[in-house]
């Protein structure tokens, strides 16, 4: 009992952490690792989001050269969106057989899958490399908004950096918004990329 | 754009007089300031835009036209106090340099300007976390912003402290 209690006050004084930010918090000491989230998709604008976050936050994130206590953790996230083993495939001559996909097409989908989503975070890694920034990968299966808000949460997250599409009202409202949905769900702030060629520089 | 001195890219903090944008300046603060001192990462230019009073009262009918320089009045008392406080908390962090701007009008539009104006690379909300029917009822600055300026976006939310 007590100790249950022990761990949930303890959990709750890192959590309020942060909004406790009044007197004396002596903001030197960095004494909790602060995570970064990037996700991450096939798409361009999602990568441009990664190289603003790298840019931008080269001094702020962990090198290969500082020590561990230092600089904040950036993870890269990958959802993989969900193969449903019961979708209808077209019937074949055999009719209602042809429902259930067989175990060597789910084999073959999850592999094609996994190497998708394997070139993606080796192309984040290599492109964190370059600028010498630790980073470790995270691959997700299931529906990206919400596995990208359970993870933030699960992990604590401190920012969730997402790119967006530069969708207007209307597709946003028809095609679904992850970023959208991430800013109004997320636990953690939120940086929304935008695309470069809307940047009137 | 590293952080040579030079032409350090710009950081735009727009704040009202709620809880939930003080929360938001004193988060990036803490973030991406006070740590550095005293070579900062970004230039930090703090906006404040103030209602205008006029667009406010709107036109409720007779009687309005007496209300106006009251809440005028209130307005301008509300933008110093929402300045007075940025300016402690920014000394409170020690972070020197910071500019505030005060703009009038609706806070979309001058967050969006601003933006413009001096090419930032950063625009930072809070978000008063309104549900589906408030936001579409009175507006969400911060939903505007995310789809309008042209900078990234990042939107401060308070959390909500799980019991």
């Amino acid at each position: 009992m007590a100790d249950n209690h022990a761990t949930a006050a303890l959990k709750t004084s890192t959590v309020e952490k942060q909004p406790e930010t009044t007197e004396a918090e002596a903001p030197r000491v960095m004494t909790r690792t602060k995570r970064m989230m990037v996700a991450i998709d096939e798409s361009d604008s999602s990568f441009y989001a990664l190289q603003w976050v790298i840019d931008h936050f080269s001094d702020l994130l962990m090198t290969t050269e500082t020590a561990e206590a230092e600089g904040d953790l950036l993870t890269v996230v990958h959802v993989q969106s969900q193969f449903y083993h019961f979708a209808a495939f077209p019937a074949g001559p055999g009719g209602a057989t042809a429902v259930y996909a067989s175990t060597a097409m789910i084999e073959s989908v999850k592999k094609a899958q996994q190497e998708a989503s394997a070139a993606l975070l080796s192309r984040a890694l290599q492109m964190c490399r370059a600028k010498q920034i630790r980073a470790e990968t995270l691959v997700l299966e299931g529906d990206a908004k919400d596995m990208i808000c359970q993870a933030v949460e699960q992990m604590h997250v401190d920012l969730l950096v997402v790119g967006s599409r530069g969708l207007g009202k209307i597709k946003r409202a028809f095609l679904g918004s992850v970023s959208d949905y991430c800013a109004q769900h997320a636990s953690c702030p939120i940086l929304i990329v935008r695309p470069p060629k809307e940047i009137t520089k | 754009m590293a952080t040579s001195g030079e032409e350090k890219p710009v950081m735009i903090v727009g704040i009202d007089e709620s809880e939930q944008s003080t929360y938001a300046l004193e988060w990036t603060l803490d973030r991406f300031f006070a740590p550095y001192a005293p070579n900062f990462p970004f230039k930090l230019i703090i906006v404040h835009a103030k209602p205008n009073a006029v667009a406010s009262v709107g036109l409720a009918g007779p009687g309005t036209a007496e209300v106006v320089p009251y809440v005028d009045a209130d307005l301008k008392h509300t933008a110093v106090k929402v300045i007075e406080k940025a300016k402690g908390l920014c000394q409170t962090k020690s972070v020197h340099g910071a500019m505030i701007e005060v703009f009038e009008g609706d806070a979309r539009n001058v967050l969006c300007e601003v933006v413009d104006k001096h090419h930032a690379s950063l625009l930072v909300v809070g978000s008063h976390g309104y549900g589906a029917i408030k936001r579409a009822v009175l507006g969400s600055v911060s939903d505007y912003c995310a789809h309008h300026a042209h900078c990234s976006v990042m939107i401060v939310k308070k959390p909500k402290i799980k019991v």
